[in-house]
């Protein structure tokens, strides 16, 4: 839109705004509730799904990468017994073998038993020692760095355990050596049938280290053996040494791997595996899914992810809400400019009908007032002097005079009222101004009054009422005059506004209008005119709104106390039909 | 010279008398009636006007129909319509009917007095016709 276009729109608005209504759609906080909503539900249908996007992913990835942890944890912990297992059967099997191969008797020497021992020290790393226990439970031979000929084991538990299964592998234990260390003993029967010999190796825990140790790697972060009560049968990195207690959940004795997650801070995952043929449970501590670095990235990613998609859509849903609110503000203050122009052309209709039925009401006692006033004074005019006459007839004057005024004011409002025809022809207004301004340059001249033109001379003509046109013009040009009085100017312009419509605006420098004045000039019956000689009507403006509208064109003012003020008439170049359905 | 005969047809007495005597001190001789079907009554007398000031609204016929019933009697006769309640349709169909004038009340005598003589002048003419 025009910027003085625009300019005129708004305090028109403002002006209907201040006739229509008590500032009921002038209400902020509406709109404001409206994009508060709008932004709540657009970031529902942003967030929402983003949301449930992010938690799938996230969820889906934590069970991906759990199940791969599990089972790597699975495989780490079979690896371990496996090992485990195969040294034990293969030095339980050597010890078997030596038995079988040699009676009690031959091994009881110590001699055979040395020999023995060199080449079973040299075959399997860690074994301390090699001892024969006779069927008396009291140790017959023996090889190795200690002294322990004589030593009974009769009521050991190990011994007793080894008479009981033939092959035992028993605890870790400290001995008589006050090292740890565990055992494998075989029971054989002695040969002549009195009891068992028994053929024992003790083995010392720092080769179950060494075994361990080989197991460690990126997310294995601890491997140890522990018995059934949870006495742990090596040293292990986090829990402590050999007979220290490490807190085993219930494991059930079965072969498959149990795994045992640790929530916390450290986020730790256990293997737990029973080794065959022994009292031992093979325990890795290994780097849950939660303590990976490949989830923690993941974790951040998402997260960073999440965050820059919710800002976005916080963006965006705030931008689109604040848009709808203001398109629809804009909209609803359309519709109720629009409502508001249309309550004042129907104000005026309907005043136009109550002032054409008073009117004509009041014309017919005018009628008899004024013919008997008339004939009163016709007789008097034909009736000799006498004291009074000059009196009577002077108030007959005035009687009729005030009928004059009367009648003046209902043939204005009939003439406010009447829907005369309109007939359009192309019409350069250019020429109506200049034929208007030919009745006024007189009045105008004789107050001292200079009007000048700045009309724009390649004007296309304007498809409207000739009659009608001149009308407009000369009751606001005449208003113009009056509002200087003497001694001012009157400045009229004419130009193309725009493609479609050409504007007329006509600025005097008279006294002005307050704001309370101008949002009523286009009301019938209101005037400013109140001097004797100058009293209006208040209904020249308010005829001419009426004319212009039914013109299809517009009609603005603006004011300014003390500096004067502007009409701005605005005519479409092609008339549209809306002149002809006023009608 | 003969007087021109002017018949004032309105219902409305405080307006038609005072109008019908400040007429005859303008040297017109002047009949009144207070509808049209009284105006007729005067017609069939021996007294014709040759102008009628006729009132629009009034019981009985209107004054558009009362136009219309003096054209049939007299052709040659003008009437001028003297009504509170102007129309510009009114109007129009007044002078397709024959109407020679419409005015609105109240009205100045001197510009009634005016349009009478001018009526009567036509009335003339077109009687020496």
């Amino acid at each position: 839109m025009n910027p003085p276009l625009a300019n005129f729109s708004k305090k028109i608005t403002g002006v209907l705004c201040g006739i229509t209504s008590n500032g009921a759609f002038c209400v902020k906080g509406r709109y404001q509730g409206l994009q508060r909503r709008l932004l709540v539900i657009l970031l529902l249908i942003g967030i929402l799904p983003l949301s449930v996007m992010a938690s799938l992913s996230f969820i889906e990835y934590r069970a991906l990468l759990r199940d791969e942890t599990n089972t790597n944890a699975r495989l780490s912990a079979e690896s371990a017994r496996q090992t485990i297992e195969a040294y034990l059967q293969k030095l339980t099997t050597a010890i078997q073998i030596i038995s079988d191969a040699y009676p009690f008797q031959e091994l009881a020497n110590q001699e055979r038993l040395d020999k023995v021992f060199t080449k079973l020290n040299q075959d399997f790393f860690g074994v301390v020692d090699l001892s024969v226990i006779g069927p008396d439970g009291i140790q017959q031979a023996y090889s190795g760095p200690f002294n322990l000929v004589g030593k009974n084991y009769l009521t050991s538990e190990w011994y007793t355990r080894t008479l009981a299964k033939k092959m035992y592998i028993s605890e870790v234990f400290m001995g008589y050596r006050h090292v740890p260390h565990f055992v494998i003993a075989v029971g054989k029967m002695m040969t002549e049938g009195q009891g068992h010999w028994v053929l024992r190796a003790s083995i010392d825990t720092e080769k179950l280290d060494r075994f361990m140790s080989s197991i460690y790697s990126e997310v294995v972060t601890d491997v140890f053996l522990v018995n059934q009560s949870g006495e742990l049968q090596n040293s292990s990195r986090h829990y402590g040494k050999v007979n220290d207690h490490f807190l085993l959940p219930d494991i059930p004795p079965m072969r498959p791997i149990r795994l045992e997650e640790k929530k916390g801070a450290g986020s730790t995952l256990f293997a737990f595996g029973h080794v065959e043929h022994t009292p031992w449970i093979v325990v890795l501590e290994l780097q849950a899914y939660a303590g990976k670095n490949s989830w923690i990235a993941f974790k951040s990613q998402v997260l960073w992810l999440f965050g820059v998609c919710i800002t976005l859509v916080i963006i965006l849903a705030f931008r689109v809400a604040r848009h709808v609110a203001m398109t629809v503000r804009s909209a609803d203050d359309e519709r109720n400019r629009i409502l508001a122009q249309t309550e004042h052309t129907n104000k005026l209709a309907s005043v136009g009908r109550l002032a054409a039925g008073v009117a004509h009401e009041i014309n017919n006692p005018l009628a008899i007032i004024n013919e008997k006033a008339g004939l009163m004074k016709d007789l008097l005019e034909h009736t000799n002097e006498f004291i009074y006459k000059e009196k009577f007839l002077k108030q007959l004057t005035s009687l009729q005079g005030a009928v004059d005024r009367s009648r003046t004011i209902t043939h204005r409002l009939l003439g406010f009222a009447r829907r005369m025809d309109v007939k359009f022809e192309p019409v350069q207004i250019n020429d109506v101004i200049h034929e208007v301004l030919g009745f006024l340059t007189k009045e105008a001249s004789y107050h001292n009054i200079e009007i000048t033109e700045e009309l724009q001379l390649d004007l296309p003509l304007v498809k409207s009422d000739r009659g009608q046109l001149q009308q407009v013009f000369l009751n606001i040009i005449n208003n113009a005059i009056d509002a200087v009085g003497r001694d001012g100017d009157i400045k009229i312009s004419s130009f193309l506004m725009n493609p479609n419509h050409l504007q007329v605006d006509i600025v005097d420098n008279g006294p002005g209008m307050p704001p309370e004045v101008l949002s009523k000039i286009f009301e019938p019956f209101f005037t400013t005119k109140t001097g004797k000689e100058t009293q209006g009507t208040g209904l020249g403006l308010s005829i001419t709104y009426g004319l212009v509208k039914k013109l299809g064109g517009e009609v603005f003012v603006d004011s300014t106390v003390g500096s004067g003020s502007t009409f701005t008439l605005v005519f479409p170049i092609i008339a549209n039909d809306r002149g002809d359905a006023l009608q | 010279m003969n007087k021109t005969k002017v018949m004032i047809v309105d219902d409305e007495i405080e307006f038609a008398q005072p109008l019908s005597e400040r007429l005859t001190l303008r040297n017109f001789e002047t009949q009144t009636a207070i509808c049209a079907e009284d105006a007729m009554t005067l017609l069939r007398t021996n007294w014709q006007p040759d102008v009628v000031v006729l009132d629009l609204r009034m019981p009985g016929l209107d004054g558009l129909d009362a136009l219309s019933l003096f054209k049939q009697v007299d052709p040659a006769m003008e009437v001028i319509i003297v009504s509170g309640h102007g129309s510009t349709t009114v109007g129009i169909e007044g002078m397709r009917r024959g109407l020679f004038d419409y005015l609105l009340k109240p009205v100045e005598i001197d510009e009634l007095v005016e349009r009478i003589k001018a009526a009567a002048e036509k009335r003339a003419l077109a009687l020496q016709k």
